[in-house]
């Protein structure tokens, strides 16, 4: 039909001659949309011909540096990366460590890293949400996702004594105990999230400026998600039932009932009903946790025993907190490897940590989820226009300073 | 005539009142505060937030405004090197001049032959068709088209300005804006052209004294209109032009300091002169009232649709350029045909 139309236009001598637009946009780093990396955009018209990502703007070599600290300073510097999401990055080396030096861990510190873990998931889900909203335009979901989030951050600042970056995992155990002023925050806060998750789908998962932003726009198939290696709520909203929680179940998930949420459209609206969905389950799962969490230690007796007994009364007994013992300062692992793997906020994250004996580690591997979707966003933002880059990019919920770590 | 009285017969004259005091240059320049003032101010009830406050905590921060307007017209204007530097603080400047002009030919109220300050101009600016004068700059009789030519330029401005600017970030905003141009303007024009076949008209004034508001009588064309109005003055969720996240700020990202002022008024100037035609078509103008009161009340209305629009930014995202251009032309464009046949219609059998 096109080529009749173009003739008849000719003969008529009313011939179009259609110019390619082609050219480069250069995204970022210092671009509202870009977050912190560049995003190299070639594009044809609206069309994006290639995207290159190019990532590493925040690479704090986080790795290398592993080399040169001791095993306890390190877990602070390996929560940086993704200072929203710290409890799980916290959590997956501090395993990886308890592996190599062989140590068991009390029932309620297992229990105590699930509530941490998902009272974090939760924000870090809001945050994405909210990156989503405003990327989209829609800065009422910039502000509420900020500002619930500030109400499971609360909590862990209750629990933890740090707002975003906790420390709060040591091998062994956790740090503080769980006391009820914190559970009668956490219901409270159960409350109002399940209230406001409704006020949520209003707004925001019915609005029909997200729906057509959302709908139908990189879409990832089963098959391409697999074969892409995405992993977390991205895989799931494939159709892929991955989720290290059932899979490899760690800290008190053999325990906890919770569902995982499936979709099979594998578009960006169906990533961001999994996390939605996500969300809701991790509420469940904090009500079973205040019910079910058994009383007992927060440290291993190995380590407990250390503590001084002057120490131990006035901080354990007092204020339910655990003061680190001698052993800690730079204690020396015996040789081994250790590979550990938890289902993060983005998705599987995991370590791989080599000792040689010395206080320091031999080797420390992370990866990142986030540093798996830049393989991801890059598929999926060939072809796709050009307002869709930002749609991608959110409804992915990447993290650059992750990805670079 | 004693100096008072010859200064209060200029003053108060419609071309200068209208166009320089109220609602021209002085009201808007205020009005431009206020609407910021109030979108952020609605924004941030919806988001929990609190909004400016601290400028001034008992008028609810409206001095922060003041305040940035002052920093932003003492801040320095960046000129890039590879501009012309002209074209480049010409452009915002004809872009606003564009957007305001139409302001000039919009009957705002009516003069009555006496009682009315404004009754000596009765017969300088005497309609035939309703048989009263008309508070405007200027009274064309074909003012509904005029203001509508007159508005329809401000895209043109709207590309020249990114063009001079040559950033990639600008370019690509222009054609969006060139793309939605196109499409808006044909439903703005067929549902004004609506209203015109059904009041059989097209002076505003004559629309608006019929006695019968157009949102009653075509609510259809009504919708087109507000809907045309949100995309002609890039208001959320038609924000596609100016889409922070995608291109920076559109068109204006070169800008800086008092031109990035201008830059952002044009949008919101062309917005209030879009709800003054759409108070004055369809939400019946200054209807009981005539004389000052009707200007007041015409213009009242005007800012009410005004700060709808801009409360838009709170409840929606926006839409890409595609969606917005098929949404126009394949639902917005049948129903604009519908609010034809449906003014033809009313028009037939109502309204004589």
């Amino acid at each position: 039909m096109t080529n009749r139309l173009e003739d008849v236009l000719e003969n008529s001598g009313m011939a179009v001659d259609i110019v390619p637009v082609e050219g480069e946009l250069n995204v970022g780093p210092q671009h509202p949309g870009s977050g912190h990396m560049r995003i190299l955009v070639k594009l044809n018209g609206d069309i994006i011909e290639d995207v290159d990502l190019d990532v590493g703007y925040v690479h704090r070599a986080v790795e290398k540096l592993g080399e040169n600290r001791n095993y306890m300073h390190l877990i602070p510097l390996v929560e940086r990366p993704a200072i929203l999401d710290s409890i799980h990055m916290n959590l997956g080396y501090v395993m990886a460590v308890e592996k190599i030096i062989n140590v068991d861990v009390p029932e309620r510190a297992q229990y105590l890293r699930s509530f941490a873990a998902e009272v974090n998931r939760i924000a870090s889900h809001l945050y994405g949400l909210g990156i989503l909203g405003i990327f989209l335009g829609h800065s009422t979901a910039f502000m509420w996702g900020f500002g619930d989030r500030e109400v499971w951050v609360h909590i862990l600042e209750m629990l933890t004594g740090a707002r975003v970056t906790n420390s709060y995992i040591i091998p062994g155990g956790v740090r503080r105990d769980l006391t009820p002023a914190i559970i009668e925050e956490t219901k409270k806060a159960i409350t109002y999230m399940r209230k406001k998750l409704e006020d949520w789908k209003k707004i925001f998962l019915y609005n029909p400026t997200i729906r057509a932003r959302l709908e139908n726009v990189g879409v990832m198939t089963k098959e391409k998600a697999i074969e892409w290696g995405a992993v977390g709520p991205n895989l799931r909203a494939s159709g892929v039932y991955y989720d290290v929680r059932k899979i490899e179940p760690y800290a008190a998930y053999p325990k906890l009932d919770f569902e995982i949420p499936v979709y099979k459209e594998g578009d960006g609206y169906a990533r961001t009903m999994v996390r939605f969905e996500e969300v809701e389950q991790s509420l469940r799962m904090l009500e079973q946790i205040i019910k079910e969490i058994p009383e007992g230690n927060i440290l291993s007796d190995r380590f407990f025993k250390q503590i001084p007994p002057t120490r131990l009364k006035k901080w354990w007994e007092g204020y339910r907190r655990i003061v680190l013992p001698g052993y800690y300062a730079s204690f020396r692992p015996p040789k081994g490897e250790a590979v550990t793997r938890v289902e993060a906020a983005r998705g599987e994250l995991l370590y791989y940590l080599v000792s040689d004996g010395s206080a320091k580690p031999y080797r420390l591997r992370m990866v990142t989820p986030s540093y798996r979707l830049i393989n991801v966003m890059r598929n999926l933002a060939k072809g796709s226009r050009f307002a869709d880059l930002v749609s991608i990019y959110g409804s992915l919920d990447y993290f650059p300073p992750e990805a670079d770590r | 005539m004693d100096i008072l009285g010859l200064l209060r017969f200029y003053i108060l004259y419609p071309s200068f009142f209208v166009t320089v005091i109220f609602p021209g240059l002085v009201f808007t320049l205020l009005l431009l505060l206020v609407t910021i003032w109030f979108e952020r101010k609605a924004a941030a009830r919806v988001q929990m937030r609190i909004g400016p406050y601290y400028a001034s905590k008992r008028l609810g921060g409206i001095l922060q405004l003041v305040a940035d307007a002052v920093k932003f017209v003492f801040s320095e204007i960046i000129i890039p090197n590879e501009v012309n530097p002209t074209l480049y603080a010409l452009a915002p400047v004809l872009m606003v001049i564009a957007s305001f002009l139409p302001i000039a030919v919009i009957p705002l109220s009516v003069i009555p032959p006496s009682g009315s300050v404004f009754s000596i101009y009765f017969k300088d600016f005497y309609d035939p068709d309703i048989n009263a004068g008309v508070i405007a700059g200027l009274f064309v009789n074909y003012n509904l088209l005029l203001v509508l030519a007159i508005e329809s330029v401000y895209p043109i401005f709207v590309v020249l300005l990114a063009w001079s600017t040559n950033n990639r970030f600008a370019v690509v905003g222009a054609v969006r804006e060139t793309y939605l141009s196109v499409s808006y303007d044909v439903i703005l024009l067929m549902s004004t052209l609506a209203m015109a076949l059904e009041y059989h008209t097209l002076d505003i004034a004559k629309i608006v004294s019929y006695g019968i508001p157009g949102i009653v009588a075509n609510p259809l064309a009504a919708f087109l209109f507000f809907v045309a109005m949100l995309m002609g003055s890039s208001r959320f969720p038609f924000d596609i032009s100016e889409a922070e996240t995608e291109l920076v700020i559109g068109p204006y990202t070169e800008y800086s300091g008092f031109l990035f002022v201008l830059t952002m008024a044009g949008s919101y100037v062309g917005n209030f002169i879009y709800a003054l035609v759409f108070a004055d078509v369809f939400l019946w103008g200054w209807y009981p009232l005539s004389g000052f009161p009707g200007l007041v009340l015409t213009v009242l209305k005007a800012v009410i649709v005004l700060f709808f629009a801009t409360f838009m930014r709170s409840v929606y995202a926006r839409y890409r350029v595609d969606q917005a251009l098929r949404g126009s032309w394949k639902y917005l464009l049948p129903l604009a045909f519908a609010s034809l046949i449906l003014g033809m219609v009313v028009g037939y059998v109502w309204i004589r």
